[in-house]
């Protein structure tokens, strides 16, 4: 199959459904075998604001959205002016009016046709939202996808909607008409973008990382989910709560964050594998409870979906400033899991791996990761739909001597992890304590009995170290390159398109190094990689990259390993990385000013 | 088998002042408990933070001791994981009233099947005595030096008017009756509150056992507790406190049996051994 790839953004107003609509077209380009990133901005109101869903589709890989468009479709023509950027003369915009004024953008080298989309929906269709459908199908047209696809899938998506089906059917030959007629007559040059796309199509998924983290909570036996509304984590709130009607399980829309929590350690404690999840203002409320579940050691996952803070900071925009916080959040010395989990893939596996080291090692796990990549739809290969679970360090599944032997829910073990009871289900009983405790669960103040339960919990670290998820290395070998490039999270995704690029170009490519786990830190495997002679003697070049003002990142690189010498590129402003000035940079050693380098 | 005397027996005992009322209010919790036929191992009682709290350590059950005022969410999650056992909250008027008070409304919204008993003593007194919501305006403190400016709630008034389906007032020191309001509470399918007037000798010098007897009385006989507008006219009346049953609701069907999920079995019984993620992946094919 020859290497195809497009590059497709829609802009709107709030309440246009643009996102809709590009949900609607990154699915249509799954169904045409290819691989999708689907990455939307939008302001954080209701109605009005300037909103984008753009999809960046490819017969290879689709890792994230590219700065280079093929087609742009604007519901406004005022909004030309927030892509005058992106408008190269490769690029098709399709505007949503009558007509256009050529002469106010002299400098314009894109095509520009406009086509009165919501006109002819009102008058020709009678439903002005089909104008979305008539954006997709010209878009469709425009890229010569099969377009039995476009009438399959509206026949999927509006089962049982007769009337809706028809009003969709009629606006895709409308739209596709009036194509054919502007290209033919102005811009027949355009269609040399066609595409011919190979139609067998490849067993993928399509979904947001928000998603993927619910169905690999699925997979891994969730049975309750309690939270409050937050962007960017509201999407695993919704995922999980459709799934109530198909799978055992209670999603709790909570009072508050720290209800939510609480509610959650409850039900674990009462046996069954819970979740919760926010962002970093809900999760600050969280903090105190972490701790609970730290010291009565109940399993518990949370995801924390960073945006930018402080405060309120900018609610529908990425970040990854939340990484010190959740390495150091919770009173008191005990031991936590982070993951950072960077493409849709590496969501599920690790939100699955998540509930298997919570219950396992009795601990709180995170899940942090951003809105960049949570509420980004990207591809991933379809995983095994079959799972077997097993309960996990349950007082049943472990030896526990004879049975006159008194029950002691916080044995002093050698791995740290002590057998647990679960009310009603076993015939022991304990107390679960937030005092610190004895063996027994009681609350103690003796000084040996308080060192012996805190070293036992922290023990627990080691016991797991060898489960969790290694660096993973990318690039050239991080013992040879010139530069290293270090991220953790969704950074990867751009990295790896960033690798791509480089694929056509003359220059080296660097290593790059992605964190899957940041706590506990895997300091022996991340110091394996490196070639420590070449490090001391400054031969290599070090970056972190990653979304934190204060370069976080390579504060715990500093803290974990003995790499001293590291260089950040920073980026926050709440947007994500493009490869393309990635690119630049590694070429030419200059970088937008949006860019920080530290 | 129903649980007797020495399942109850925890190696630790009370370290509460003498006369406090907590030591009737966990008397008559092992009484009910023991007079009720309940399984020890279905049953979780869960304990603020506070000098009421402490009864975690002097009792000896499926116990979880909470965060300062955050029992009733544990409780509440307890309950939806397994449905089959008995959940008890108890705490103080500082933990339950004031810091976790939100969560008390929530849990009466929801008739989530929990019972809640508030050792409510008008004090912060593990913290050595504050003034607490529950605390008359007025009340001098280490805190409130010059007497607390705000109102005293009514809670009772507040979980009657947020649908609470089982709302009493008891006193500590009469413990019969305490036992049995404590009984019907926990047999209550939805949520219960009763507000236990607690003394504390050490930092409520004023209230103490004589003067609830002079302040309290029954209510009625004929009172009718299944009429709501009622029962929030009679909770916000001055004068004597009354004590008793003040508003029921029989009918409402308590959260837990609202969730199709839980219709058949509890969450806990159903753990997915095998789990199968082709409805979970319908949308993204
Ligand atoms: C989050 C938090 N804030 C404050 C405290 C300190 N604290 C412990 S007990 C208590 C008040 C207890 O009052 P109450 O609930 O009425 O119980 P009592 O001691 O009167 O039985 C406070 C404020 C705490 N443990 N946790
Ligand atoms: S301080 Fe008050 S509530 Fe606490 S134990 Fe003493 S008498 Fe009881």
């Amino acid at each position: 199959m020859e290497k195809i790839e497009l590059n497709w953004k829609i802009a709107g107003k709030a309440g246009d459904g643009v996102m809709l609509a590009a949900k609607f077209f990154a699915k249509l380009c799954q169904h045409q075998g290819l691989k999708v990133f689907n990455y939307y901005e939008y302001p954080s109101l209701i109605k009005g604001g300037h909103q984008t869903g753009q999809v960046f589709a490819s017969s290879e890989a689709a890792h994230c959205q590219r700065l280079h468009l093929d087609l742009l479709f604007l519901f406004h023509p005022k909004f030309l002016d927030f892509h005058l950027d992106a408008l190269d003369e490769e690029l098709l915009v399709l505007i949503n009016s009558s007509n256009f004024d050529h002469s106010q953008y002299p400098q314009l080298k894109a095509k520009v046709i406009s086509i009165p989309f919501s006109q002819l929906a009102r008058q020709k269709v009678g439903d002005p939202l089909t104008a979305n459908m008539m954006a997709i199908a010209a878009s469709a047209k425009f890229f010569a996808f099969d377009l039995t696809k476009l009438t399959d899938l509206i026949k999927k998506e509006f089962v049982d909607k007769k009337k809706i089906i028809a009003k969709n059917l009629l606006a895709i030959d409308l739209a596709c008409d009036y194509l054919d007629q502007s290209l033919s007559n102005s811009l027949i040059e355009c269609r040399t973008k066609t595409l011919k796309i190979d139609q067998s199509r490849k067993k993928d998924l399509l979904l947001t990382a928000n998603e993927a983290v619910g169905l690999g909570a699925i997979a891994a036996g969730l049975q309750f989910f309690s939270a409050y509304p937050m962007t960017p984590a509201t999407g695993l709130l919704h995922y999980l709560a459709a799934q109530q009607a198909a799978y055992p399980i209670v999603v709790k829309h909570s009072e508050d964050e720290i209800a939510a929590i609480n509610q959650a350690l409850g039900a674990s404690f009462a046996g069954v594998r819970a979740m919760t999840g926010t962002s970093g203002g809900g999760y600050a409320l969280m903090v105190e409870a972490t701790s609970l579940a730290g010291v009565a050691e109940l399993p518990l996952v949370i995801l924390e979906a960073m945006r930018p803070g402080p405060g309120t900071g900018l609610p529908t925009w990425s970040s990854q400033a939340d990484l010190n916080f959740i390495i150091h959040a919770g009173h008191g010395d005990f031991p936590k899991v982070v993951f950072t989990p960077g493409t849709a893939l590496e969501h599920y596996e690790l939100s699955k791996l998540a509930f298997y080291i919570a219950e396992k090692h009795q601990l709180p796990v995170f899940i942090l990761s951003d809105k960049y990549i949570l509420e980004s739809q990207q591809s991933m290969p379809q995983p095994d739909l079959l799972i077997d679970n097993q309960r996990l360090s349950l007082l049943d599944t472990v030896k526990t001597g004879s049975i006159e032997e008194k029950y002691l829910r916080y044995k002093d073990t050698e791995t740290g992890i002590s057998p647990r009871a679960i009310p009603g289900l076993n015939k022991e009983v304990y107390l679960a304590n937030s005092y610190e405790h004895d063996q027994e669960g009681f609350a103690t103040e003796e000084s040996m009995i308080a060192k012996q339960a805190m070293d036992k919990r922290l023990r627990k670290i080691e016991t797991m170290l060898p489960e969790l998820p290694k660096p993973a290395v990318f690039g050239a070998p991080v013992k040879e390159a010139d530069k290293i490039l270090i991220s953790f999270g969704s950074t990867i995704n751009v990295l790896q398109e960033l690798l791509r690029l480089l694929d056509d170009k003359e220059i080296a490519k660097p290593a790059i190094i992605h964190l899957p786990c940041v706590a506990p830190f895997l300091t022996k495997d991340f110091e394996e990689l490196f070639d420590w002679h070449k490090i001391n003697e400054g031969r290599q070049e070090i970056y972190t990259v990653e979304g934190t003002a204060t370069a976080q990142l390579a504060q715990v690189l500093k803290a974990n390993s003995r790499l001293r010498k590291i260089k950040s590129l920073l980026r926050y402003d709440g947007r994500p990385f493009y490869a393309e000035d990635l690119l630049q940079w590694l070429v030419s050693a200059k970088i937008s000013e949006i860019y920080q380098i530290k | 088998m129903s649980i007797q005397i020495p399942d109850l027996l925890s190696p630790i005992s009370p370290t509460w002042c003498p006369g406090c009322g907590n030591f009737s209010i966990l008397t008559a919790l092992k009484k009910a408990l023991i007079e009720l036929d309940l399984e020890l191992k279905d049953l979780v009682v869960l304990f603020g933070i506070g000098c009421s709290g402490n009864m975690a350590d002097f009792i000896k059950v499926n116990g979880f001791h909470a965060l300062h005022g955050r029992a009733i969410a544990n409780a509440i999650g307890i309950k939806l994981a397994n449905h089959r056992l008995k959940v008890i909250v108890t705490g103080g008027d500082g933990d339950l009233y004031g810091e976790g008070f939100n969560h008390l409304l929530a849990a009466a919204r929801g008739n989530h099947d929990i019972s809640v008993f508030v050792h409510n003593n008008e004090r912060y007194s593990l913290t050595t005595g504050q003034a607490s919501p529950a605390s008359k305006k007025g009340t001098v403190g280490k805190s409130t030096p010059q007497g607390v400016i705000e109102e005293a709630i009514n809670p009772l008034a507040l979980a009657i008017s947020a649908n609470a389906s089982f709302v009493a007032r008891a006193f500590a020191a009469q413990l019969q009756e305490l036992v049995e309001m404590m009984k019907e509470a926990i047999l209550h399918e939805g949520f219960s509150l009763i507000d236990i007037l607690q003394p504390c000798p050490s930092f409520n010098k004023v209230q103490d056992n004589k003067w609830y007897l002079e302040h309290t009385r029954a209510l009625k006989a004929d009172y009718d507790l299944s009429n709501q507008e009622m029962a929030i006219k009679q909770v916000l009346k001055k004068g004597p406190i009354e004590l008793g049953l003040f508003y029921r609701d029989q009918e409402r069907p308590a959260y837990h049996q609202e969730l199709a999920q839980l219709k058949n079995k509890s969450l806990v019984e159903q753990f997915p051994f095998k789990q199968d993620l082709n409805l979970g992946i319908n949308d993204f094919v």
